[in-house]
């Protein structure tokens, strides 16, 4: 079946870790650059991250990921670049824009700390497959019902968008635009999203029916189809994880404390 | 629209048809969302599910399906987007709480909700846009506003928010009611039945 989970089995290590351990690893990547201050952190996360990606072969996936959250990354530097307040030094002049050093260093920042999280999470996100995630969920004692919604969403999400385009197609040869002015476009919404709303509530109706049918509700114990079992390195990841989050809050505090310099 | 409903908004059984509700209100945000960027429009429109499961099934419904939109964008296209689920959280508890005490029947209670729900988005979109983005929204008319106020500061981020955010609450409420009059009646009472029991 058709899924929109980015996931891809490659029997790589990154797939061998437990959904918890790359859950860590997204936590201690985004913390451990932001307690310890300063740029080379985000650079070594992310250098880190991309490293893992391609050494379990999926660093070609992040693409889509990154060039949805790049388009934003750029107007952020364009918009702090030209357009941020307050004193300034001249960098270079484009007509009457002029590029600020200061805003351009402030928007730095910003694109790595983003593109250090991105990359974290396509750690997480490209190696897990979704029903892992449901089943550690499972285990942390969130209810079974709700682990169903999230499994089944990545199947129901592709089922309803590939209506969107019989539906365009319909309403098309039916004479309606969906090119033109922005009244003509907002016009067009609705008569596109109604029958995605009305389908996909029919279908609640029978796939709520078909479920009780299978004893959804049963109050009894669930069991798992497959037992994930992660590889002899997770546990060495976990703890190596949490001596580094450990380690980066006693350097901060030591530092401040006046202990020791701060390398830089 | 739904009449004044009695009990507790919070404390309402999760019956498999509530259930089932918010995988479809997820996906009509998802496809709300991808039609508005068909047609360009300079909206987002991506909580229509989040409202109209929201008037359904009350405020908890609301808020899971709204939280776990994001969740799920977040794990298929735009990692920092799962943060914002806290937004849509939001959006889906003010809505479900004004449906539950029927507001949302006639065009005025309509706008006021749509208002409250732009509201809450903008209070707890503004500081994630400031922790993230540095305070802009990503919508270029609202990038446009908070560059022409110096792109800095929390008052240039929480304009820019509200360009956005109202408009869009008050169109995707607008457009929630009139799909919910629409509905079949056979759906609506699945979820507003009174609690009854058989035994």
């Amino acid at each position: 079946m058709k899924s929109i989970s980015l996931y891809e089995e490659k029997h790589s290590f990154l797939n061998g870790l437990s959904p918890e351990t790359k859950l860590l690893y997204v936590i201690v990547a985004i913390a451990v650059p932001v307690i310890l201050g300063g740029r080379i952190p985000f650079f070594a996360f992310i250098a880190m991250s991309i490293t893992l990606l391609a050494g379990s072969g999926v660093l070609r996936n992040t693409k889509t990921i990154v060039a949805v959250s790049g388009f934003i990354l750029i107007t952020v530097v364009i918009i702090q670049t030209f357009f941020r307040g307050g004193t300034f030094t001249e960098l270079f002049r484009i007509g009457p824009l002029v590029a600020r050093k200061e805003g351009f260093e402030y928007s730095l920042g910003i694109v790595l700390n983003v593109l250090n999280i991105i990359f974290c999470f396509c750690v997480f996100v490209l190696t897990t497959k979704p029903s892992d995630m449901m089943q550690e969920m499972v285990k942390h004692g969130i209810s079974p019902r709700l682990g169903y919604v999230f499994v089944s969403l990545f199947q129901i999400i592709p089922q309803m968008t590939e209506h969107t385009s019989t539906i365009t197609d319909a309403q098309r040869s039916r004479g309606m635009e969906t090119e033109g002015s922005l009244a003509t476009r907002i016009k067009a919404f609705l008569p596109l999203i109604s029958p995605v709303i009305m389908n996909s509530f029919t279908d609640t109706r029978e796939r709520s029916i078909a479920l009780e049918v299978r004893g959804f509700s049963s109050t009894s114990k669930k069991s798992f189809l497959e037992d994930f079992v992660p590889s002899s390195a997770d546990s060495g990841m976990r703890i190596a994880l949490i001596v580094l989050f450990c380690a980066s809050v006693a350097f901060t505090v030591l530092r401040v404390m006046g202990v020791i310099a701060w390398l830089r | 629209m739904s009449d004044k409903r009695t009990g507790n908004p919070w404390k309402v059984k999760m019956s498999t048809a509530s259930l089932v509700l918010i995988p479809a209100a997820i996906g009509i945000n998802y496809v709300g969302k991808l039609f508005a960027s068909m047609l360009k429009l300079p909206l987002w429109l991506d909580s229509i599910g989040t409202c109209l499961s929201a008037c359904l099934a009350g405020p908890i419904v609301g808020a899971l399906s709204g939280l776990l939109t994001n969740v799920i964008y977040g794990l298929t296209m735009d990692p920092i987007s799962t943060v914002y689920g806290l937004t849509q959280a939001g959006i889906g508890i003010a809505v479900g709480l004004m449906a539950w005490y029927g507001k949302v029947n006639k065009l005025p209670g309509i706008i006021v909700t749509g208002l409250l729900a732009g509201l809450v988005a903008v209070c707890i979109s503004t500081p994630l846009n400031m922790i993230f983005w540095g305070g802009s929204t990503g919508n270029v008319w609202g990038d446009a506003v908070f560059a022409a106020m110096g792109s800095q500061g929390f008052l240039a981020s929480l304009v820019d928010e509200i360009i956005v955010d109202l408009p869009d609450k008050i169109v995707v409420l607008l457009l929630t009611a009139g799909i919910y009059k629409v509905l079949p009646k056979s759906l609506v009472t699945l979820y507003q039945a009174k609690d009854e029991s058989l035994d």
